[in-house]
């Protein structure tokens, strides 16, 4: 039986880096899924939501449910952003019967793209060779909402070549935070710096992480100091799409 | 209004129901005491870092007096003590020891009977009364304190007492210690740096 | 009490630009950190801990005036007087007049956030009444005149060097070695006397039970003790949350307080005290009396904060906060610092003045996964952003920049235009595929790099794909 999803492709994926997007449908699809791109998608409303505009949080919640509760399974290349749709969408209509009986099925049918694929498809990539030494950061959300963290390594271990640099602090916040990073960048920059050299200690060829917003967190940090350090979402080396240009170097 | 009625008439709501009251304390997670080793258990724990307290064993509280001397000589202090005039230890014989009723702010050592030990964290159980005064236990540079072996339980719950508390119920474990300048532990704070157990083994 | 004396961007800065600071916050919190690993790895099942924990606050918050009343009628029952106060003002007024009809000049105080919370060492100080800090770490901040820096360890922000500076000039006989254990030695020496020697000794407490009228206090210097026996008058004060139902409740917690605190099984003095000293007691003060302090609690649990008074103290948030382990407490301004703090300060001092402390959070979740008793912390600091939010206190840029995103976000058609055209021209600032300097983005160009985005967006590529 083939699984039809809905890619919700996030916004920061959208405009910042497609290929995340690609390779997640490239994924799905070796593992017999059949992706649908969902017209009605921008944002999830993140930004509005950790910054206090429930309004708009609100507004944009609704639209996000309305284009993704046709499909019987959405999957995000993002665990903060799967985690918005997951775990905050029902909070946002406590005093909304209607919308959070809709917001609650879209919740329990949202997943972050690995552990969809590992999870739901108990699927494993095939036939994929990156020759590197990798680390792996563990991004917040995904870690604390979802409970993303045997996935990734589960599926990255069928890469062949990829070998494997423990990361000092994996679970500790790389500085990011949505807004956060904006609105107090020199605490971000003191956060980020400590763990771009927790990244460089690792002697790891690649950073690999689930989170956009984080890896460029992490990538812009290693690359202003010189880092060699490359980076990729690990959707990217799950779907033999590792041999393409790292973030922040040119196509 | 009086601030008591101002903060009481905001809290307004059912009284506890005391089944839900102790519905949260079936099966407490707690720390895991084999129960037929009871002393080793203390013992173990009584050696930890953080607990820091040295031990000696007699078999008759007969034997108390020559169990402080050996400590103290050891210690290098002098055999000059500060005893509760508590009975059980009114009746040893401390003759060759320079006994104090009140300890004074530079006293070096006081003797103290606890209640209690508890295995699960090394701890030993006191309460204060006319025979049992609390200050000496904590001013003093050596802690000398007799527990009989019997009276060890496992886990905290059996520390406390059923019924009218005395003035203070305290429970010890280990040396008076701080982490206050950089996180590094040092001994001795303001209290005992030193805590010794002497236990009691008659049956 | 406040210390809102410039921005919290500057209080920030100025932290982050003190290396001395970094190197000392790092040493304790990070020590902290390791040690509660080891004692929860080690502890049975500290998961279901944590539910049972917050369970029992829970249930007593539920039905907090009930209890309050049943401690109160109990602690009359062992001869201490109860008083009540609202508010911060009237807690210090009741503790001083207490002071005052006993004639006292000198009170030794053991370490309470609550008397920081309300005031008291300012208080007693207007009062002319003498004050010795009986904490090592509280004793190093009244001979620097600073403010704590942390719940556990006030003097947490600083190292051993700048401890030694102090006491050799304050001590009477100061150490003469450098270690820390002379100065620990130094200090023992020169608070025994005045301890010994003060009229009042007033403590905070860490759980008031209600079946007994008891309160406790918990130390690992022994401190509490040597302040509170000796005096003729012990005065207690104490939050209305600190309520246990009975013995078993708080043995309960006191397992989670000082494992999460210091990774220590328990702290090595855990004293009960019910009333004052008994006829025939051999020590122990004449009176006792017990100040219940709301100041804004009440108000906590009718406005959707009452999760947070949960809280018992330990600490371990901040601990593992990588904003705290950045900027250290005083940056906060408030009495609390951390995540803890960022959630009290505003009920203390106001959103308006703290509402900056909400966003300084990047919402990792750390914090609440440590807390003991499930505090959902970000949740909590989400709901001072949307209340800040609401009532227009954040800046007109940040309202105006995400209303237009927003607008824009709504309409798909136009939202795929604008983003369209927004990585075309990005791709004008950067050579290479990275961005060194971004309009509108220079707090993040300042410190790192940008990537330069595809010059296609996802939806543009995808659509074109589909159409071959």
């Amino acid at each position: 039986m083939t699984r039809k999803v809905a890619l919700f492709v996030t916004c920061l994926v959208d405009l910042m880096r497609p290929r995340i997007g690609f390779a997640a449908i490239r994924a799905l699809e070796a593992a017999g899924c059949e992706v649908v791109v969902p017209e009605g998608q921008t944002c999830c409303g993140q930004p509005a939501l950790n910054s206090g505009d429930r309004d708009h949080a609100v507004a944009l919640a609704k639209q996000t449910i309305a284009a993704l509760e046709p499909y019987e399974a959405v999957v995000v290349p993002s665990g903060s952003c799967a985690g918005t749709i997951r775990c905050h969408y029902s909070e946002l209509f406590e005093h909304d019967a209607a919308w959070r009986a809709r917001a609650q099925a879209v919740a329990g049918n949202t997943f972050e793209i690995m552990a969809y694929l590992d999870e739901v498809c108990g699927w494993k990539p095939e036939g994929v060779t990156v020759d590197a030494r990798a680390t792996y950061h563990d991004s917040c959300s995904g870690l604390r909402e979802l409970g993303i963290k045997a996935q990734p390594r589960r599926l990255l271990k069928s890469v062949e070549g990829l070998r494997f640099a423990p990361l000092a602090g994996e679970e500790t916040c790389c500085g990011f935070g949505g807004t956060f990073c904006v609105k107090y960048p020199a605490i971000s920059n003191a956060i980020v710096g400590e763990k771009a050299d927790a990244i460089d200690a690792t002697g790891a060829d690649l950073l690999l992480a689930g989170d956009l917003g984080c890896l460029m967190n992490m990538a812009g940090k290693l690359n202003r100091k010189g880092s060699k350090v490359r980076a990729f979402h690990a959707i990217e080396l799950i779907a033999g799409m590792g041999d393409g240009p790292a973030i922040g170097e040119e196509a | 209004m009086s601030a008591r009625d101002a903060i009481l008439s905001r809290l307004k709501g059912a009284a506890p129901d005391k089944a839900e009251a102790d519905a949260l304390l079936v099966a407490p997670e707690r720390p895991m005491v084999d129960e037929d080793a009871l002393e080793a258990e203390f013992l173990a724990r009584l050696a930890l870092p953080s607990v820091s307290a040295s031990h000696d064993a007699i078999d008759t509280i007969a034997d108390l007096p020559a169990a402080v001397a050996r400590y103290l000589d050891a210690q290098g202090e002098a055999r000059s003590l500060c005893l509760p005039p508590d009975p059980r230890l009114m009746a040893c014989d401390w003759r060759g020891f320079t006994l104090h009723d009140v300890a004074a702010p530079d006293e070096a050592a006081a003797l103290a009977i606890a209640r209690r030990g508890i295995a699960e964290s090394g701890s030993l159980v006191f309460e204060t009364s006319p025979q049992a005064p609390m200050l000496p236990n904590f001013l003093t540079l050596h802690h000398i304190v007799l527990l009989a072996v019997r009276d060890i339980a496992a886990h905290l719950e059996a520390a406390p007492l059923v019924g009218a508390q005395p003035r203070a119920h305290y429970w010890i474990t280990g040396v008076s210690g701080t982490t206050d300048i950089e996180g590094s532990y040092v001994r001795g704070a303001h209290g005992p740096r030193f805590l010794h157990v002497i236990l009691l083994r008659e049956q | 009490m406040s210390g809102f004396t410039a921005s919290f961007k500057d209080r920030a800065d100025a932290a982050l630009a003190d290396p001395i600071l970094k190197v000392a916050v790092e040493r304790t919190a990070g020590t902290a950190q390791a040690k509660r690993a080891v004692a929860v790895e080690a502890f049975p099942d500290f998961e279901a801990a944590r539910d049972r924990a917050a369970a029992i606050k829970d249930h007593v918050i539920a039905h907090l005036g009930a209890y309050l009343e049943e401690f109160e009628a109990n602690a009359i029952a062992a001869g201490a007087r109860v008083h009540w106060a609202s508010t911060t003002d009237e807690a210090c007024r009741i503790v001083i007049d207490i002071c005052k009809a006993a004639g006292a000049k000198s009170v030794a105080r053991s370490k309470s956030m609550l008397g920081e919370e309300i005031g008291l060492p300012h208080a007693l100080a207007e009062a002319g009444i003498g004050r010795v800090e009986t904490d090592l770490a509280e004793h190093i901040i009244q001979l620097a005149d600073e403010r704590p820096s942390h719940i556990i360890w006030p003097a947490m922000h600083k190292t051993r060097e700048q401890v030694s500076a102090l006491f050799k000039a304050k001590h009477r006989s100061p150490h003469q070695e450098e270690t820390i254990a002379a100065m620990a030695e130094s200090a023992r020496r020169e608070l025994r006397t005045q301890m010994l020697g003060a009229d009042v000794g007033i403590s905070g407490a860490n759980f008031l039970i209600a079946d007994t009228g008891a309160i406790c206090t918990v130390t690992n210097e022994g401190n509490a003790e040597l302040s509170l026996v000796p005096p003729r008058v012990h005065i207690v004060t104490a939050g209305i949350e600190k309520i246990v139902p009975s013995m078993p409740h708080a043995i309960h917690m006191l397992r989670m307080l000082a494992r999460s605190a210091t990774g220590a099984a328990l702290t090595q003095y855990t004293t009960f005290y019910t009333g004052p000293k008994r006829v025939g007691d051999r020590d122990g003060p004449e009176a006792m009396h017990i100040v219940l302090v709301d100041n804004g609690r009440t108000k906590m649990r009718e406005e959707g904060l009452a999760e947070m008074l949960r809280c018992i103290r330990c600490g371990a948030c901040m601990n593992h906060c990588v904003v705290f382990r950045q900027i250290g407490g005083h940056a906060y301004g408030g009495t609390y610092p951390g995540p803890m703090g960022a959630v009290l300060t505003p009920v203390f001092d106001g959103l308006k003045e703290s509402r900056e402390l909400a966003s300084a959070c990047t919402l990792n979740g750390k914090c609440q996964e440590v807390c003991p008793v499930r505090i959902p912390l970000p949740t909590l600091l989400k709901g001072w952003r949307e209340k800040s939010w609401r009532e227009g206190l954040e800046p007109r840029s940040m309202r105006w920049g995400l209303g237009v995103w927003a607008w824009v976000a709504r309409r798909p058609a136009l939202y795929r235009f604008g983003t369209g055209v927004a990585v075309r021209a990005m791709q004008m600032l950067g050579k290479t595929g990275w961005i060194n300097r971004l309009p509108l983005a220079g707090g993040w160009t300042q410190y790192r790099d940008m990537p330069k985005p595809a010059p296609q967006t996802f939806m543009n590529q995808y659509k074109k794909e589909r159409r071959r």
